[in-house]
């Protein structure tokens, strides 16, 4: 009885593990994941608006002389982005997303996720 | 209280008097530039150790963050260009007005400091806006220092946003 149940949970370990990998394979082949790049320069967010699809991955360059953020409450933050520094996140929940920079609030952005 | 404040604006009028009269040389304008951080760096350090409401300190630091590198990139940029910046009335003025706002502050504390911190940094940052627009980037020669005037005035305009929320939200709890 008791090798039956651990045979069992092997063989569902091994069906997750095979889906898991399907899933990850699907997920970067159906997206067929595109970097995009938003460069921080005299404090703002270039381009302004950004279009990405679920899976692709976007790159904040701060080419100012001081820390940015990219911030959208709930959805994503890169916390300090140092001067000359990056910050990389993958686009995995779809809407649209305004966001600013927490500590120059006056600077805004969004990232369009599809 | 309202002494550093009035030190400081005379300092950036003259600035303004001296545009009418003499265009400041790139030299100039870089000794100004390096000055007017400075000078925000330095009551900065000040509120970051010496405020009392946590977003008062905060800002402090942001102010020495952000200043400091925009000197880096100045200073960077003078040295590229072999410019040695030269000192004149106007980046005296300024520091001897940013000596003078410091020495008041020290007096200070708790509310009376953060308020008194504050308001000057929303006076000192609309008028080296007002520097920048009216007399600087107009003065500058080199095409570079130029570019860096233009890039680094939103940084200014969003400090001073800053500064105006942070003193009506000081107000409101007073």
């Amino acid at each position: 009885m008791r090798f039956d149940v651990r045979a069992g949970a092997v063989a569902a370990g091994l069906v997750v593990c095979a889906w898991a990998l399907a899933e990850s394979r699907g997920a970067s082949a159906a997206a067929g994941a595109r970097t995009h790049e938003i460069v921080i320069q005299a404090l703002q967010y270039r381009p302004e608006t950004l279009k990405v699809r679920r899976g692709d991955v976007v790159v904040w360059i701060n080419k100012d002389p001081f820390p940015h953020t990219a911030t959208a409450p709930k959805v994503f933050d890169s916390g300090s982005i140092v001067a000359d520094g990056s910050w990389r996140f993958t686009a995995t929940r779809a809407g649209v997303h305004p966001y600013i920079c927490t500590l120059h609030p006056n600077m805004k952005g969004t990232l369009q996720v599809e | 209280m309202k002494t550093p404040i009035v030190a400081a604006i005379a300092a950036l009028f003259l600035l303004g008097a001296n545009a009418q009269a003499q265009a400041p040389s790139d030299a100039q304008i870089a000794s100004i530039v390096v000055t007017a951080n400075q000078v925000d760096i330095d009551a900065g350090k000040l509120a970051e150790s010496k405020g009392s409401n946590a977003q008062v300190k905060a800002f402090g630091k942001q102010m020495v963050t952000d200043h400091s590198g925009v000197n880096k990139q100045a200073v960077a940029l003078v040295t590229k260009l072999k410019v040695t910046p030269e000192d004149n009335p106007t980046s005296q003025s300024l520091k001897s007005g940013g000596a003078e706002n410091v020495k008041n502050l020290e007096k200070l504390s708790g509310a009376a400091f953060d308020r008194a911190y504050v308001d000057h940094e929303v006076a000192y940052h609309q008028q080296v806006l007002d520097a920048i627009d009216k007399t600087l980037i107009p003065s500058a020669q080199n095409a570079e220092l130029k570019s860096l005037l233009v890039s680094v005035r939103p940084a200014f305009v969003a400090h001073l946003e800053h500064a105006k929320g942070l003193q009506s939200s000081l107000g409101q709890k007073n």
